[in-house]
Order: C-alpha cells, then structure tokens, then sequence
C-alpha cells in the first residue's frame, strides 16, 4: 500500500517518477527476497552437515559429500521407508487422478452440453460441494468409512480424494463455452450415439481441460495431509508428506527424547522436504507456461 | 497347540497346552457349535488371536531403541521383526494411544510389541474403549514369568500396574539424580551441595563469581518432574483410576518454584532445552551442574552430538532433600514396554520384551540409561563404573532408583504436555513459575477433567 | 492449499466471459438419459464423499455414543471445554491477520507487477510468488520451523533483531497467528496474485488508455478502475480464503509436535475434534464441532453463490 500511496506524489504519467520507482522495487525486492529466501536456503541446507548448519553462514553451500550424504541417510531410514512413502503417495495420488478425469470430465461434458431435469441443482450442488473445504469433511468421511471397514485401506484416501467437484466445474466451464453445440448436433444427426459423440467429438477436443484438472488433482492430492493423517493409523502405509512427521518425531532438536544413533540430522530432513515437494516443483516447472501464462493468455492484450 | 514349537522350556510348554487347550474346550462349550471364531479366551487374561509362531513381528520403537532391534536381531536371526519408529510418544504427542484406537477401528494393523518413553500408557492400555479389546496384554496372568516380574527393581512397574495386574514392562529407570562436573567443581573450589538450600545458595555464588557457567536448566517439559516431584509438590497424585488430587500451591510446590525463579534470573538454570543447538552452543563445557534423569549420562554427557564431556570429569551426587527431610527424588520418564494383547505371535513378542528389557546384550551393553531390571541394573552399573568414564562411584544412582516418591503418580494425561503448553512459553515472555503455580494447577484440573477423572 | 486450487476459477472463468455459453435451445437432439449415465461416478462420489459425510456428522453430532438422541448436549459439552473458547479466538485472531494482510498484499502486488511493461521481469516475478505453492502442506511447515528457529534459520538475524533468540521465544502464544498467517500467506498468495493478475488483463486496455489520456495517475487508475474491477475477485479470495481458515490443521500440529507440545495440540478447531476423536473417544463430540465448522463453510458459500454472482450457472 505504502507503493500506491507514495506513487500519488508521481508525476501524473505514472510509475514514472524517480522515488516511486525507487520505492516499488524495493517493495518488490522485499517481496521476492520473502517468497525466494527460504527455497534457497532450503537447497542450499541439503549439502551441509549439521554441525554446518549452525556454524556456516546460511547462503555458502555445503559440499556435493554432503548431499550424498544426507541422501543415504534419509534413504537409509528404517529400511528404506522413505522410498515406500513415495511410493504410496504416487499409488495414492495418481489413482485418485484417474478416477477424478473419470469422473469430472464426463460429468462436466454433461452438465455444459446436454439436456436433463436436474442439471440446474447438480451445479448448484457442485457449487456448494465446492467451496465446502474438503477437511471439513475429513473426520465425518473418516466414521463413515470405518463403518464399512475401510480405514487402513488405500481405498480409504484414494477415494475420496478422487471427489473433486472443482474438476467438474472447470470442465463444465470448458465445454460451455469452448465446442459449439452445433457440432454435436451434427455427430448426433450424423447418427453417433450420445457415447459416441462424447467420445468421438468431445473428448478430442477437451486436452487442455484434462490436463489442468489433472494439474489441480495432482498438487492437492501429493500435498494433502490430513486425510491420510487420520485414515492411515499404519507406518507402511503413509504417504510422504504424512512420512515427513515420522522424520520430524525423529530429530532431536524437534522431539529431544529421539536423541540417539539412529537419530535424523537437521540437513536430512531438509532434504527429505525437499524431496517431498520434488514431483510437485517437477509439475510447476513443466506446467509453469500453460498455467501462467496459457491460462492467462486470452486476457493478455499487451 | 503346535504352534509353541520353542524347545527351551517344555514343562511349561505342556503346562500352556493344558490350559489352552482346556480354554479352547470350554469356548467350544460354550460358544455350543460355532468354531470359526479366530479368538479364544486366551490363557494369559486375554482374548487371543490366532497364533502363528512363525510371523513376523512388528515393533515399534522410538530411534533410540532401534539399538534393541539391532541387538535383538543379531541375538535371535530366527524371529523376523519388522521394526518401525516413532516418537516413542513423547512429550504429550500421545501418538501411541492415538494410533491404536485407529487400529481398534481399522480391526487390524496392531504392532506387537511397542515401545513407549512415557509412563501413563498402561492407564488407557490396560482398559477396554468402546466396547474394543484393551490393547495391552496382561503380562502377570501368565505370558511372562514371576520370577522375571520380580527381578525388576522395587516400584519400577509402578506405572505398568492398573488394578494390581502389570501391563507393561519397564525399559529403564529415570530417577532424577544430580550431574556434576567434578573438575570443574575442583577447580573452582565449591563443594558438591547436600540439600536444596545449599543448592540455591551455591547458584548465586557461581552467579558472582563465575558468570555464564549453569547448575541446571528448567526449559524442558520434564522440569516439573525434576524439581517439583523431588520436592513432594502433590501436583499429579493419583489416587484412583479415575481420581487425581492437585494441589500446587502448597509450600513444597512454592518453595522449588521461588528457588527456579532465582536461579533462572540470575541464570544458573537457564530456560532452555537440554537438546537444542542454542543449549550446545551456549554452555558446552560450562554445565557446572545439571540436575536430571539417569539417562542423561548417556544422552547428553557422555554423546559426541551433545555435550560430549571427556572420561574422568562427570561425577554423580544422590539427590538432594529439604533441609530437615528425607531425600525423595523425581523421576522423567523411563520407558515402557508392551506387547499387543492382538498379537499373532504372541511367542516371539513375548521374547522381544524380555530380551528387550533384561538381556545383557541391549540392557547392559548398549542401554543409555539405568536398567529397571535389577540384576541387569547391577551389571550396568558395575560396567559403567568399570569404564573409567565416571569421575565418582555410582552408587548414588542406585540409591535414587529406591527413592522415587510415590506421591507423583501416572494418569492417562502427560504432565509434560500441560507444563509444556501453559508454563514454558509463560516463562519464556518473562513470567515467574511462583505466580504461574494456580494457573498451573488450573490446566492440570481441566486436563484431568477432559480425561475423565474426578479432581480432588 | 486452496490457493493454488483457486487459480483457475479466474482463469477459465476469464475466458467463459469472453464466449458466453451457448443458448439453451441448442441442446436439441441430446437424449436426458444419457446424462445420467455421464454423471453417474460423480454423482456416486458426491453422494459418499460429500453428501452422505455431512449427514452423518449431523446425526452422531444430536446422538451419544449408544445412538440415542441427545438434543444439543453434545454442542454444549464442546462448546463449554475450557480449550473450545480459545481454540476459537486463536482461529480468529490468525484469519483477521491473515484475510487482512492476503487481500491487501495480493491486491497492491498483484497491481505493480501488473504495471511492469519488462516482459521477463514480469513473468519471473509471477513466478517467482508461484513457486512456494509447491510446497503446501507439511513441507511448508517443516521449511518454516527452519526459519523460526534462531540457530539454523536464513533470518536469525532478523529474528535476534526482534529480540527472539530462541525457538521457544519465536512461538509463545501471542507470535502464533501471525506465525500461521505468514506461513499461509507463503504458500498461498502467489497463487492468488496470478489470479488477480488474469482478472487485471481482462481489463479492457481502451479502459486504461483513455484514463492516462484524461491524465490519470496510476494510483488514480488502481483506485478507481483497477480495485473496483477486482473487487469480485477480492471477496471470492476472501470467502474462499476464510472458509479454509476455519479449518487450520497441519501448522499447529506439525509445530505442536516440532515444539514438544509447547504449542498445544488443540490449538485449533479441528485439531480439537480431532483430539475428541482419537484421545478421547467421542466421536459424537467430534462430530459436533466438525458440523459447526461445516456450517460455517456452508453459510459462507451460499452467501458467495447466491450474492457473488461469480458462478452464475447460466
């Protein structure tokens, strides 16, 4: 705000004035420096050792030894537990994606494109379903699956994560206003069946949509903890990021009782952080373009 | 009854297929036709579950105790245990009970055998919840043996007792006993103090005159246990299974809080974490004395990522009394450990807690803290005594082992958490533990009372 | 967490502007039975998922453990916990802190770097605010205990300055909320900001052009065209923003248990319901505060969808 406020005494032109330029980018620089310093000093803490981390200064890197070192030892960690979490967070996650593009997309299809008496109060529902933050519902979902015996199951997270009635509604969205009714007026006459017509026409068409609603199932499923917090009582079965709390109960300077040999090092767990978000960063950097910019790039009239 | 295999002890071997097998008569008796029920009434006090002598076993412990899975291993390659850490519960995370509730509603999934570095567990775990089988075995109805139950030191399975039966086993004794740096004691002329009073008085001298240099520490969780239990403070006296008498506003709880707030103010017991960096940096090799459990020895004097004090200077004093009393001490945990009344492989688990808790291999050779198993307790002692790493005789410990107050008893809720949520952050923005006392008591009473127990 | 979520609302939504949907009439030659048969697996898991929970939570909030109908004995008992009242304010307090800081910072940087013409530093500086929402969840909090932590953290300067030299010190009780708010605000606001940046391009540039012409300034230009075209956006932020406020969890718990209980594992509502639950066995308590929760988020939605106007269905 202080921005805005000074930029009032600029010439009337604009930012063109030489303290509210000043005073932007200082804004900005702070800003940058908020978001980007605790990434970097994140990186840069998987290559020390622990003493390291205390001692060196927060921005020298460590040595590449140090990297391997924490590797072995995060990946040596109860036998490899680690790799078991990572494991079960790509079960986890990739089959609720495919049961969500399953489920959405040919729910959106239906609600943007075709005719039925309760359409209007299933996108209402949708809505509400929507705005409705999903750990509200964790406990209530988690009494219900164990009155049919789920809990402990992978079924007990994959499914309902793979409930997300924002899926539906961006691809409702999608196909409202991106494939003319015309054209499947004409696959119809030209004789297609309703299957055929969403798969033969419509589906082709809806790549974007598809691989959005997979990006937002994707990066929320991988990073949900509460959900298999509570459905998932059993080490073995732990997604990462729940995995991550195991670690934590295990460094000393988080739980001093856990103060032995077999104890994790602050370093070790910085990388086991960084490897927890590894895949997500991976899909950010890839999807960067079409999600900042491709997404945006309608609005664009630069 | 094929499944108990072992050779070792065949007289009661036949003994339990007698039982068993009396015991299966009289379910299929009862039960008139049905026999697919994978339980029977088991002949330790507990329902079974179906035995398999050759499963693998899942035990959990905390990453101090994967030394006993790695000892246990080397010593019995024929059992397979599949080891799993967690936080061992501590500190109010109360994981454990957590945990197994989940179980009890998932209907499988129990470990066998867990390792637990609190002392309330066997108040929740030897009882039934919702209608679902209490998670603890009962260890005296026959699963373990009396002789071995007897071995361990006198009031050490205090805390693993509810209504006279035992359902636990202890890992170690924690009596709280005074750590001293003899050299450095030596060097600057004081002499070891004999009470609290001399206690204090010798904080401010070292105040004066060696500033920076500390006699304790009271930022960790356990300081209630430390200071107010070796000081008779009637801050958690269980008086029933249900029952709790808090009373921490009396002269034995006033008197160890003015002399903390003392020495905290004139910084000869900092507020601090004996395992934070921030402790390590600041007073390595400046720990005059410490104040605290048995297992400190090997968790922060005698640990190259702790303190790291070199063989010949660490002393050990008896705790300190009143002046005018008796010396009681305090004690700070001492784990526990259970087997899962679910367990498949009951055998196995059976000899992962003995060996756990009284075989040489892990209790004398590499346990970091005092055994509760006595004979292993002596062997420990005279081992570390051996070792030339003790500037003094030992003998103070095993005195304190036998002076554990009684009056500081174990309730389901973790005393630490409530000290940990209501006092340490209080102290930390500048308040004093002597007007935090009835806002002490206050949180012990609701904690109590969201438990379950009637507070006195 | 629902930021990085949110993003595309705007997006999509940007571009359903644009092309308005088509007219009803067109639906001709579409049988109805047929889309039954599209909607059925979601259907099937909005029933289980999200219908079918909120029922169940409603029936065992009025019940006691052996099913018999309790009336509101059970909203009494958890309202009248000594943790329930502060579990509340402490839920309070960081959403005033948190609403208040998101939608001033989103709305004032999402303006400025939308007013930088540099292409690349325009890009990267999104960017760069996106990034952090990869690491949602337990990662962000595992990174932000580094911070806080005098002896390891990037900042310890910075927090020493502020007179914080220890951990215990940096997370006494009244640091908390804004501990909480600066953690979301991390991870979230970048997301929010892309957002609001989509919803600046849809401003028509003739707009604009024609202000500077007049001889608007640039903060004229926010104040009076910018912020005004925003505000939509602004309240979707907040309602959205609020309603997963309510449900703070993974940050005191992690920082609960990284703290060895100094801060306490009911610090929030729906750690609360949790400690109901798992400690201590009452589900019904539990789902008693779960249903309040869900009525707020519940109240909140329906004044956004029947007041906001952003998801008009047609």
């Amino acid at each position: 705000m202080t921005a805005s406020n000074l930029s009032t005494r600029a010439p009337r032109i604009g930012v063109s004035g030489w303290s509210g330029r000043a005073l932007i980018s200082a804004v900005l620089l702070v800003f940058v420096l908020f978001f980007i310093i605790p990434i970097v000093w994140l990186l840069l803490a998987t290559s020390k050792t622990g003493r390291e981390l205390v001692t060196l200064n927060p921005f020298l890197p460590g040595t590449f030894d140090g990297i391997v070192q924490n590797w072995n030892q995060l990946f040596a960690y109860q036998d490899g537990a680690v790799g078991t979490w990572i494991a079960n967070s790509t079960i986890y996650t990739v089959g609720a994606l495919v049961l969500t593009l399953i489920a959405s997309i040919p729910a959106g299809y239906a609600l943007a494109l075709t005719q039925f008496r309760l359409r209007k109060a299933i996108l209402v529902l949708t809505l509400i379903v929507m705005l409705m933050p999903s750990t509200a519902l964790v406990l209530p979902i988690f009494l219900e699956l164990n009155t049919v015996g789920l809990i402990g199951n992978p079924l007990s997270v994959i499914l309902p994560m793979s409930f997300f009635p924002f899926g539906v509604y961006l691809t409702y969205i999608y196909f409202s206003t991106s494939i003319p009714q015309d054209l499947l007026a004409a696959a119809r006459l030209d004789g297609c069946g309703e299957f055929q017509v969403f798969y033969r026409v419509a589906l082709p068409l809806a790549t974007p949509i598809i691989a959005l609603v997979a990006f937002f199932s994707f990066v929320q499923n991988w990073n949900n903890f509460f959900l298999p917090f509570v459905m998932l009582p059993s080490s073995d079965g732990y997604p990462i990021q729940v995995g991550l709390t195991s670690l934590l109960a295990s460094t000393p300077a988080f739980n001093p009782s856990s103060a032995g040999a077999e104890s994790v090092q602050l370093p070790t767990l910085a990388l086991a952080t960084v490897v927890s978000v590894l895949p997500v960063l991976i899909v950010f950097l890839f999807s960067q373009r079409f999600l900042v910019s491709g997404m945006t790039a309608g609005g664009t009239k630069e | 009854m094929s499944q108990f295999t072992e050779k070792t002890q065949p007289r009661r071997r036949v003994a339990l297929s007698l039982a068993a097998t009396a015991a299966t008569a009289l379910v299929l008796i009862t039960a008139g036709c049905s026999s697919s029920g994978s339980t029977s009434a088991g002949e330790f006090g507990f329902p079974e579950a179906k035995q398999d002598t050759s499963a693998t076993i899942t035990v959990w412990v905390d990453s101090d105790r994967q030394a006993v899975v790695d000892a246990f291993e080397a010593a019995h390659p024929e059992i397979k245990v599949d080891a799993v850490s967690y936080d061992g519960s501590a500190n109010g995370s109360n994981s454990f009970r957590t945990k197994m509730q989940l179980f009890d509603r998932s209907g499988s999934g129990w470990p066998d055998v867990v390792f637990s570095t609190q002392n309330n567990d066997a108040a929740w775990a030897s009882q039934k919840t919702n209608g679902k089988q209490a998670f603890a075995a009962q260890l005296d109805g026959g699963l373990i043996e009396k002789d071995t139950l007897s071995n361990f030191t006198e009031g050490s399975l205090d805390p693993c007792t509810v209504d006279g039966k035992v359902y636990c086993l202890r890992n170690d004794l924690a009596q709280s006993v005074m750590w001293y740096d003899k050299t450095l004691l030596d060097q600057f002329g004081y002499a070891v103090p004999t009470t609290w009073e001399e206690y204090e008085d010798l904080g401010k001298k070292v105040a004066a005159e060696h500033p920076g240099y500390i006699i304790g520490t009271a930022g960790d969780a356990w300081t209630p246990e430390v200071f107010f239990w070796g000081s008779k403070c009637q801050a958690n006296d269980v008086t029933g299974p249900r029952e709790v008498t808090v009373n921490t506003t009396s002269d034995e709880c006033t008197r160890a809080a003015t002399m903390l707030d003392t020495l905290r103010e004139n910084g000869t017991v900092p507020n601090v974490s004996v395992f934070t960096p921030e402790f390590l940096q600041q007073y390595t090799g400046k720990v005059l004395m410490l104040q605290g459990p048995a297992w400190y020895a090997g968790a922060i004097f005698n640990n190259p990522n702790s303190l790291n004090v070199p063989a010949g200077e660490l002393g050990v004093g008896a705790p300190l009394p009143w002046k005018g009393e008796d010396p009681v001490t305090g004690n700070v945990g001492g784990g526990t450990w259970f087997i899962s009344s679910h367990s498949a492989n009951l055998e196995a688990a059976k000899a992962f807690a003995e060996f756990a808790t009284t075989a040489d291999d892990y209790q004398v050779e590499k346990a970091p803290g005092y055994p509760a198993y006595a004979p292993a307790a002596e062997k420990w002692i005279a081992k570390q005594e051996s070792s030339g790493y003790f500037a003094t005789p030992l003998t103070a410990l095993t005195e304190a082992g036998s002076q554990i107050w009684s009056g500081w008893g174990a309730g389901v809720f973790s005393q630490e958490a409530i000290w940990a949520k209501t006092i340490t952050p209080a102290i930390a923005s500048g308040e004093s533990i002597e007007e935090l006392l009835p806002k002490w008591q206050e949180a012990i009473k609701n904690q109590a009372q969201v438990d379950g127990y009637t507070v006195k | 967490m629902t930021a990085a979520i949110a993003t595309t609302p705007e997006l999509v939504d940007a571009t359903a502007r644009r092309r308005a949907p088509a007219p009803r009439t067109r639906f001709g030659g579409a049988r109805p039975g047929m889309s039954y048969v599209f909607l059925a697996p979601y259907l099937a898991l909005t029933l289980a998922f999200g219908v079918l929970p909120a029922l169940y939570a409603l029936v065992l909030a009025f019940t006691d453990g052996g099913g018999g109908f309790v009336g509101v004995d059970n909203f009494v008992k958890v309202i009248s916990d000594f943790r329930f009242g502060p579990a509340v304010v402490h839920v309070a307090i960081y959403l005033v802190i948190w609403l208040i800081s998101l939608v001033i910072l989103v709305t004032v940087l999402a303006i400025v770097v939308h007013a930088i013409k540099v292409r690349w530093l325009n890009t990267t500086l999104r960017f760069v605010f996106y990034l952090p929402g990869a690491l949602a969840g337990a990662s962000s909090v595992l990174l932000w205990l580094f911070v806080l932590d005098p002896t390891s953290s990037p900042v310890s300067g910075l927090l020493q300055l502020l007179g914080f030299d220890s951990f215990v010190q940096v997370i006494v009780p009244a640091n908390l909320p804004p501990i909480f708010a600066i953690i979301a605000f991390w991870t979230g606001a970048g997301g929010w900001i892309v957002i609001m940046y989509g919803a600046l391009n849809n401003i028509s540039s003739e707009v604009m052009e024609a202000a500077r012409i007049d001889g608007a300034s640039t903060f004229q230009i926010a104040t009076q065209i910018q912020i005004p075209l925003l505000r939509k956006w602004i309240s979707y932020m907040g309602v959205m923003s609020l309603a997963a406020g309510t449900q703070l969890f993974v940050e005191p718990q992690l920082l609960s248990q990284a703290s060895n209980a100094i801060v306490p594992n009911d610090y929030s509502l729906n750690q609360l319901a949790y400690q109901y639950a798992f400690q201590q066995n009452d589900f019904n308590g539990s789902a008693a505060i779960s249903l309040l929760l869900l009525v707020v988020a519940l109240a909140l939605s329906t004044v956004f969808v029947t007041r906001g106007g952003l998801f008009d269905t047609e």
